[in-house]
C-alpha cells in the first residue's frame, strides 16, 4: 500500500484547523553546509509547516539578486546533488517536515533517474523545477510517479485561463502561485489581484494554493493568508543570512523571531 | 520530417525550458509568427529591408588565391559587407518587424562581443523602439567600441556583473529583465536557441544566407563550412542544403587552448547534452550539471552552449562538428588578410582555418565559407594577441 505523500497531509490537518501553512525557503549550502542546517532546523522549530530547500544553481534565471548571491555564497564550495540528498536525510532525522527542493532542471536532467532514486531515499517529498513547465515534464514524471515525490506546478500572473486549468489538472500537493510578475524577491508592495487570481485558481480546483514570490513580512503574509492555504518566503529570510554573515547566533536569532512572527500571523 | 515538431523539438532537443511567467509570451510569439511568416506583406517588407538597408544579396565571391593555395574552388560568403559588419542583422530586421507588427515598443536582447546587440540597437533606430542590451561586464570592457556604437545608436547598455559577467550571463540578466517587464516588451533573441519559437525564427531569417548561395553558385557545393558559436550563421548557411545529400558540412567550433585544456567553447567536440535558457541542448557543464565558463579569442563564439538543431544534426552526423584553436583562428586570419585583402571577423577566421585541416578531402572540390562577419572590432584582440606571443617566442 503506498503511503500518503507529506505534503497532502500537512495540508489536510491545516485545512481541518483552518489555518494557512508556512513555507519558508532556504539555499542548500550558504553560507556553507553546516550553518544551513542549522537555519534550516530553526525554521522548522519556528513554525515551518513545509521546507523548500534550494540547489544552488550557476545561472539562476528566475532569481533577484538576494538568492543570486545565496547561490553564489554556496557554490564558493562545490555541492553535489548528493550533498543535498544527505542534507535533507539529516534534517529528516531532526523532524519529520515536508520537503520540496527548489532547482533548475541541468542539475536534474544530467542525474536522470539516479536523481529519483537518491531522492526518494532522502525523502523528498516535492521538487519544484522552476525552468520545467509541464509540458517538458514527462522525462522527470516518468521517474518520480512511482515514488511517491510529487512535481510542484506553478501559476504566474501571466497565464491564461485555459493554461490554468491544463495546469491544474496535473498539479499535485500544492500549486504555486506566483504573486507577481517578475524574479523573486522581496517587495514593499505587493499586487491587489493576488486575491482575485487565488480565487480564480480555487473555482477551477481544490488543491491547495500557495503564494510566493515578493512576500516579505508579517502584515503582507497574514493578508495573503486570508485567501491562500500556504504563504512561501525566501528572499526575505535569506537577507536574514547576507546582513549576519559573521554574526551566526545573531543570524539564527532573528530567522528564529521572523519565523514565528509568520507563523503567529497565520 | 518539419524540423522542429509542434513542440518545438529537434529529436530530444529544443523544447521549453522557461519559468511558468514566460511560457505565455512565447506562445503568444509562436502563434503570431506562424500566422505571420507566409503572409506576403511581411516577406515583401523584409526584403525590402534586406535589399536596400542591409545591401543584400552579399556577393559570393571566389577567392582566387586562398583556392590555389588549397588546389580547390572556395568560395566566400561575404556577410561582412552587410550594414553592421555581420550577418546577425539579417534576423534583428526580422524580429524588429515582427515586434513592432506585435505592437511590442521596448526591445531587449543581450550581447557576448556586441555585434547582435549593435545589429538589435540599429533596428530600433530604424523602427523607432526603445533599446536595452544587456551585456556581461566583462565584455563591456573588451569590446568597448561596440558598447559605444550600442550608445550611438541611441540604445542603453546594461552591464551584467553577475556570474562569470559575460554572454551567458547577459542572457540570463535578459531573461529577468523580461520575466518582469514582460507585457511591453519583445526579447529579441541573437542566435538560433532559446525556448521555442525562437531557434525557430531566427533560423527562418538567416537562411537567406544559403537561399542566396544556392542561386549564386548556380550548382551544388560539394562542401560548406561556418564557424559555430550558438550558431546561427551556420545553420542560415546549411538549412537550404539539408535536402542535398551530396553536399557535406563542416561545423567549427572555437577550440580556445585546446579541448584537452578544458579552456574551450566547444560545446558539442567537448560538451554533453543539458538544459540551459530554455533549450536542451549540448552545453560546457561540470560533472553536477552547473555550466562551465566558455573561452574563445572570438567574444561572439565565446558561449557555453549551441542551438538545439545543431545538437540534432550533430548526433545525426548530416552536420561534421569539429574545432580549432585560437591559435589556429589568428593564423587563418592573417592568411586571409595577405591573401586576399580581407579582413575577417575572429569568429569567421574559425571556418577559414578548418580549410587547413581538411586540406586533402577539399582537393579539386567546391567549397563555400561563410564570412560571417569583418574584423574591425577585433583590432585590439589581435594586437593583443600578437604582442603577447612574440614576447613567448
Amino acid at each position: 500500500m503506498s503511503k500518503e505523500n507529506k505534503i497532502d497531509t500537512v495540508f489536510k490537518r491545516l485545512r481541518t484547523e483552518n489555518k494557512t501553512a508556512f513555507i519558508p525557503f532556504i539555499s542548500i549550502g550558504d553560507p556553507d553546509i553546516e550553518t544551513s542546517l542549522e537555519i534550516a532546523k530553526t525554521l522548522v522549530k519556528n513554525g515551518a509547516d513545509i521546507i523548500e530547500l534550494g540547489f544552488p544553481f550557476s545561472d539562476p534565471m528566475a532569481d533577484g539578486k538576494v538568492i543570486q548571491k545565496s547561490y553564489e555564497r554556496a557554490l564558493k564550495r562545490k555541492i553535489s546533488m548528493k550533498d543535498a540528498f544527505n542534507f535533507i536525510k539529516k534534517l529528516k532525522t531532526y523532524r519529520d517536515i515536508p520537503v520540496i527542493l527548489f532547482t533548475y532542471y541541468n542539475p536534474v536532467f544530467i542525474l536522470g533517474e539516479k536523481f529519483a532514486e537518491g531522492a526518494q531515499s532522502a525523502g523528498i517529498d516535492g521538487i519544484l523545477a522552476v525552468d520545467l513547465p509541464p509540458e517538458e515534464s514527462a522525462e522527470l514524471t516518468k521517474y518520480i510517479q512511482d515514488k511517491n515525490i510529487y512535481q510542484i506546478y506553478l501559476l504566474a500572473p501571466t497565464t491564461g485561463n485555459e493554461r490554468m486549468k491544463d495546469i491544474l489538472s496535473c498539479a499535485k500537493g500544492f500549486v504555486y502561485y506566483v504573486s507577481v510578475t517578475g524574479v523573486t524577491g522581496a517587495r514593499k508592495n505587493l499586487p491587489e489581484t493576488i486575491r482575485t487570481k487565488v480565487k480564480e485558481i480555487k473555482k477551477i480546483s481544490s488543491i491547495p494554493v500557495g503564494v510566493g514570490f515578493g512576500i516579505s513580512s508579517k502584515e503582507q503574509a497574514k493578508d495573503i493568508g486570508k485567501s491562500a492555504d500556504a504563504v512561501i518566503i525566501g528572499s526575505k529570510i535569506i537577507q536574514f543570512i547576507e546582513d549576519n554573515i559573521n554574526d551566526k547566533p545573531a543570524m539564527l536569532r532573528k530567522i528564529a523571531e521572523f519565523s514565528s512572527g509568520i507563523k503567529s500571523s497565520l | 520530417m518539419q524540423l522542429p515538431d509542434k513542440k518545438g523539438h529537434f529529436g530530444e532537443y529544443g523544447g521549453r525550458y522557461i519559468s511558468e511567467t514566460l511560457m505565455p509570451a512565447v506562445i503568444e510569439l509562436e502563434l503570431f509568427y506562424k500566422k505571420i511568416k507566409n503572409d506576403k506583406e511581411f516577406i515583401k517588407e523584409f526584403n525590402y529591408y534586406l535589399k536596400n538597408y542591409v545591401g543584400r544579396p552579399s556577393p559570393l565571391y571566389f577567392a582566387k588565391r586562398l583556392s590555389d593555395v588549397y588546389k580547390s574552388d572556395i568560395y566566400l560568403k561575404r556577410e561582412d559587407l552587410n550594414h553592421t559588419g555581420a550577418h546577425k542583422i539579417n534576423n534583428t530586421i526580422g524580429q524588429a518587424l515582427l515586434a513592432v507588427k506585435m505592437g511590442k515598443k521596448r526591445i531587449i536582447a543581450e550581447t557576448g562581443a556586441g555585434q547582435h546587440g549593435v545589429a538589435t540597437a540599429t533596428v530600433c533606430a530604424l523602427f523607432d523602439l526603445e533599446c536595452e542590451v544587456f551585456m556581461g561586464k566583462k565584455d563591456v570592457e573588451r569590446q568597448k567600441q561596440n558598447v559605444f556604437r550600442m550608445e550611438l545608436l541611441g540604445a542603453k547598455v546594461n552591464p551584467v556583473e553577475s556570474g562569470s559577467q559575460t554572454l551567458k550571463d547577459a542572457m540570463n540578466e535578459a531573461l529577468r529583465d523580461w520575466i518582469t517587464n514582460i507585457k511591453t516588451t519583445y526579447y529579441m533573441i541573437g542566435t538560433v536557441a532559446g525556448p521555442h519559437p525562437y531557434p525557430l525564427i531566427v533560423r527562418d531569417f538567416q537562411s537567406v544566407i544559403g537561399k542566396e548561395v544556392l542561386k549564386q553558385l548556380k550548382k551544388l557545393p560539394d562542401i560548406l563550412i561556418a564557424c559555430v558559436g550558438g550558431g546561427s550563421n551556420a545553420l542560415g548557411l546549411f538549412y537550404p542544403f539539408f535536402k542535398y545529400y551530396q553536399v557535406d558540412m563542416y561545423g567549427v567550433e572555437a577550440g580556445g587552448c585546446g579541448i584537452e585544456t578544458g579552456m574551450h567553447a566547444a560545446s558539442i567536440s567537448g560538451g554533453a547534452p543539458g538544459v540551459l535558457h530554455g533549450n536542451k541542448t549540448y552545453l560546457l557543464q561540470d560533472e553536477f550539471g552547473r555550466i562551465a565558463d566558455a573561452h574563445s579569442i572570438a567574444a561572439g563564439l565565446d558561449y557555453p552552449g549551441i542551438g538545439p538543431e545543431h545538437s540534432y544534426f550533430a548526433d545525426k552526423k548530416r552536420i561534421i562538428f569539429d574545432s580549432v584553436t585560437d591559435e589556429e583562428a589568428v593564423t587563418a586570419f592573417q592568411k586571409l588578410c595577405r591573401l586576399e585583402g580581407i579582413i575577417p571577423a575572429l569568429e569567421s577566421s574559425h571556418a577559414v582555418a578548418y580549410l587547413e585541416k581538411i586540406k586533402k578531402e577539399i582537393k579539386g572540390k567546391t567549397v563555400v565559407i561563410n564570412l560571417s562577419g569583418r574584423g574591425d572590432k577585433d583590432m585590439h584582440t589581435i594586437s593583443d594577441y600578437l604582442a603577447s606571443n612574440t614576447l613567448k617566442k
